[in-house]
């Protein structure tokens, strides 16, 4: 499925892998809200129907998250603020073994977790890169 | 029936698995350790699968005109 081209660059697919997605949504309820908006969103993203409102992840954020080469989409699609888009997808760009580029899904998650013990999806995708949290 | 409590001798960092389901030993916010299901690391994800991270001058290449928000 391809992604924005940027500067003549050709398509860069858009990747969900099964590891990550079962790690990420389907550790949610199959009945929850969550889980719903991510299947419903990978759906849109995947069938190309809608214009990704793309935005950049930081190489130095808040509360020590670190992720360059990353970018993410709030969830749901087309929402932005926190209240109509509490979740949020993280994608690291990938070169895979025949040298294409991708947007691998690294972490799904609150953006404003209420539950100061949960872990929203910058601290979930900045230990997924670099195996530890911030 | 009094209760036994098994005592784990884990640091951060470690593997542990519960009636057939793994966890993780992982910091908590208090100062103390939790556990919670893992989060399998990237690097691993991409020796299994022949991938590595795309370089920098790939990603600015394609997120030049890519906006920032006041998040991570």
């Amino acid at each position: 499925m391809p992604g924005p081209p940027a500067g003549g660059l050709p398509p860069v697919s858009i990747e969900f892998g099964s590891v990550e997605w079962e790690e990420e949504v389907e550790r949610y309820d199959h009945r929850s809200r969550a889980r719903a908006q991510a299947q419903s969103a990978r759906k849109t993203i995947e069938a190309d129907t809608a214009k990704l409102d793309w935005k950049r992840c930081k190489a130095d954020g808040p509360d020590g998250t670190k992720l360059p080469g990353c970018r993410k989409l709030y969830v749901p699609l087309g929402q932005e603020g926190a209240s109509e888009a509490p979740h949020g997808f993280v994608f690291q760009l990938i070169q895979k073994p025949d040298g294409s580029l991708a947007w691998n899904m690294i972490a799904f998650g609150e953006r404003h977790p209420t539950n100061d013990k949960t872990r929203n999806v910058y601290e979930r995708a900045h230990k997924r890169l670099h195996g530890h949290y911030p | 029936m009094a209760t036994v409590v098994k005592r784990l001798d884990l640091t951060v960092g470690e593997l542990v698995e519960i009636a057939g389901r793994r966890y993780e030993v992982v910091p908590d916010r208090e100062g103390g350790v939790t556990l919670e299901p893992p989060i399998t690391p990237a690097a691993e994800l991409h020796a299994q699968r022949g991938t590595k991270p795309a370089s920098a001058a790939d990603f600015e290449r394609l997120s030049a005109d890519v906006p920032h928000d006041d998040e991570g």
